[in-house]
């Protein structure tokens, strides 16, 4: 199937992307790697007038280090993120959930700011920003703004991206020693949208833990942070019997919305599965450095 | 899919009742929903533009009542179609109760979804769909509540004396709910025989524009 007919810009420069998106208001769609887009269009689950083509403007490209924050650029790809040197020693955690976006084909168009604007709740970037405390970097025509993450995704692909804005690109903090990181998901095949997972961002001091951020993906609207079994947690060793606590937790916080073929039992089971596989890891990690 | 949810409203049973067959508030607070037709004394049509993610679809829905009690419940079966997009089809229940001087209203909701919209929107579609009923019953709720300040000044008014003490000071914002809201309500006290005249008449529209109220969310779950 062929999508409905639309037309075609491609702007040189934000002033005309912005001029571009307050003249055609909703009838307009942004089209970055287009990797949900273009299914949608084909689809014809959407027909847009107009389909703005922002692949030609250079400032939403790149990955910087700026200060303390690793920053991404919008239509920087996902294949870009997972090869990039500089991601994997500054927030390996992307590097780790990177493979598990699709496959290949997909990965080597799609963007880490279309992920971001769209905000899936199963979708893994998002989960990721959430779990590291990054913040989403928006631009309209009146000025720049930082926002939280967790401020940023609000309910069902519903984000605080203003009509007139648009998303520019992402950081998270860098990575220092005492950081710990890991990414999972489960998903019938390898590619599919994931029923559930898990994006732990934690830091340690020996084998205490001070700080273990959990944000799950698939379970809710938005990427859902544990934050009550996030507070257990701190000041504990990740031992053994604390991942059991963390777990039997994280079955009372849990409330996964279901899908057509997962009830939220079922769900909330795997989510604990990723929660036990991740924090015995951790464990084991911590046991091995202070060996 | 199955939908089970609980609301209270803060006005009386029968304002809740009224409001909720009234098409001018139905259409006002279905997300996205652009008419609301009467076809026959059962059966309404209602057409909205469902925005849920990247899909913007059009959808038309029918919806057939049944099971009528005036001001407790109603039964109704739908069915809309997306056009390329996929059909939804299902049933759905509504049960009103008093809660003080407030009104829970009760509502399950069990559907199905068919073509590309249950491939595409499957994995979303509960969600979804609690969205579209948290913004509908958020919108409903705010038509009541400014409407208020209009049924004190009727204390002729017997059908609702609760609406009269619930909440007077919700006189906020929103002027052109206001107007409409107004309109609904000035319906109601005239005198108490037309009243029960009206009743009769609004209770099978009401019912009608719950019926497709529902069946607008169904096509806004997809």
């Amino acid at each position: 199937m062929k999508s409905a007919a639309f037309d075609y810009v491609k702007p040189a420069a934000m002033a005309e992307l912005f001029e571009l998106l307050q003249s055609h208001g909703d009838d307009a769609r942004i089209l970055a790697g287009g990797q949900t887009l273009l299914a949608t269009l084909n689809m014809r689950l959407s027909e847009p007038k107009l389909v703005i083509d922002i692949t030609g403007l250079q400032e939403l490209r790149g990955i910087h280090q700026v200060g303390d924050r690793l920053y991404i650029g919008a239509l920087t790809t996902h294949t870009e993120i997972e090869n990039s040197a500089l991601v994997s020693q500054h927030a390996p955690m992307l590097t780790m959930a990177a493979p598990h976006i699709a496959h290949r084909a997909i990965r080597n168009s799609g963007t880490w700011g279309g992920s971001i604007a769209y905000g899936d709740p199963a979708a893994e970037w998002p989960c990721c920003l959430c779990a590291m405390d990054g913040h989403v970097h928006l631009q309209s025509p009146n000025g720049s703004r930082k926002i939280s993450a967790t401020d940023f995704f609000i309910d069902l692909y519903t984000t605080a991206l203003a009509p007139d804005e648009v998303v520019v690109g992402a950081d998270v903090p860098l990575a220092s020693q005492a950081d710990w990181f890991a990414f999972d998901e489960l998903a019938r095949r390898h590619g599919d949208y994931a029923v559930a997972g898990l994006a732990v961002a934690a830091s340690f001091t020996g084998k205490v833990a001070q700080r273990v951020n959990l944000a799950f993906l698939g379970i809710g609207t938005i990427p859902w942070r544990a934050r009550r079994t996030e507070a257990l947690l701190v000041g504990k060793t990740l031992d053994l019997a604390t991942v059991e606590i963390a777990v039997a937790s994280l079955k009372a916080e849990l409330d996964p919305l279901p899908d057509l073929t997962h009830t939220p039992e079922t769900k909330r089971h795997l989510a604990t599965v990723l929660a036990r596989r991740l924090l015995s890891a951790a464990h084991a990690n911590r046991s091995a450095i202070a060996v | 899919m199955e939908l089970t949810g609980e609301v209270v409203i803060n006005a009386a049973r029968t304002r809740v009742w009224i409001a909720l067959n009234d098409p001018a508030v139905l259409t006002a607070c279905i997300p996205g929903c652009e008419a609301v037709e009467q076809v026959g004394p059962l059966e309404k049509t209602a057409r909205m533009l469902v925005k849920v993610g990247p899909v913007r679809a059009k959808f038309s829905g029918r919806i057939l009542m049944s099971d009528v009690v005036e001001s407790e419940r109603c039964a109704m079966t739908f069915e809309g179609s997306g056009g390329a997009a996929g059909m939804a089809r299902g049933r759905s229940q509504v049960e009103l109760s008093d809660e003080g001087e407030s009104t829970r209203l009760h509502y399950t909701v069990q559907a199905s979804v068919a073509g590309k919209l249950g491939l595409v929107g499957g994995r979303m579609i509960d969600g979804a769909a609690k969205q579209m009923a948290d913004q509908f019953f958020n919108a409903f709720q705010l038509h009541l509540a400014p409407a208020q300040p209009d049924a004190d000044k009727l204390p002729t008014e017997s059908k609702a004396p609760g609406a009269a003490q619930v909440q007077p000071l919700v006189t906020h914002s929103r002027s052109e709910d206001m107007t409409v809201a107004g309109a609904t309500v000035t319906q109601q006290p005239t005198s108490k025989l037309t009243d029960d005249m009206e009743w009769l008449r609004v209770k099978w529209f009401a019912m009608g524009v719950l019926a497709t109220a529902i069946g607008v969310w169904l096509g806004a779950q997809l």
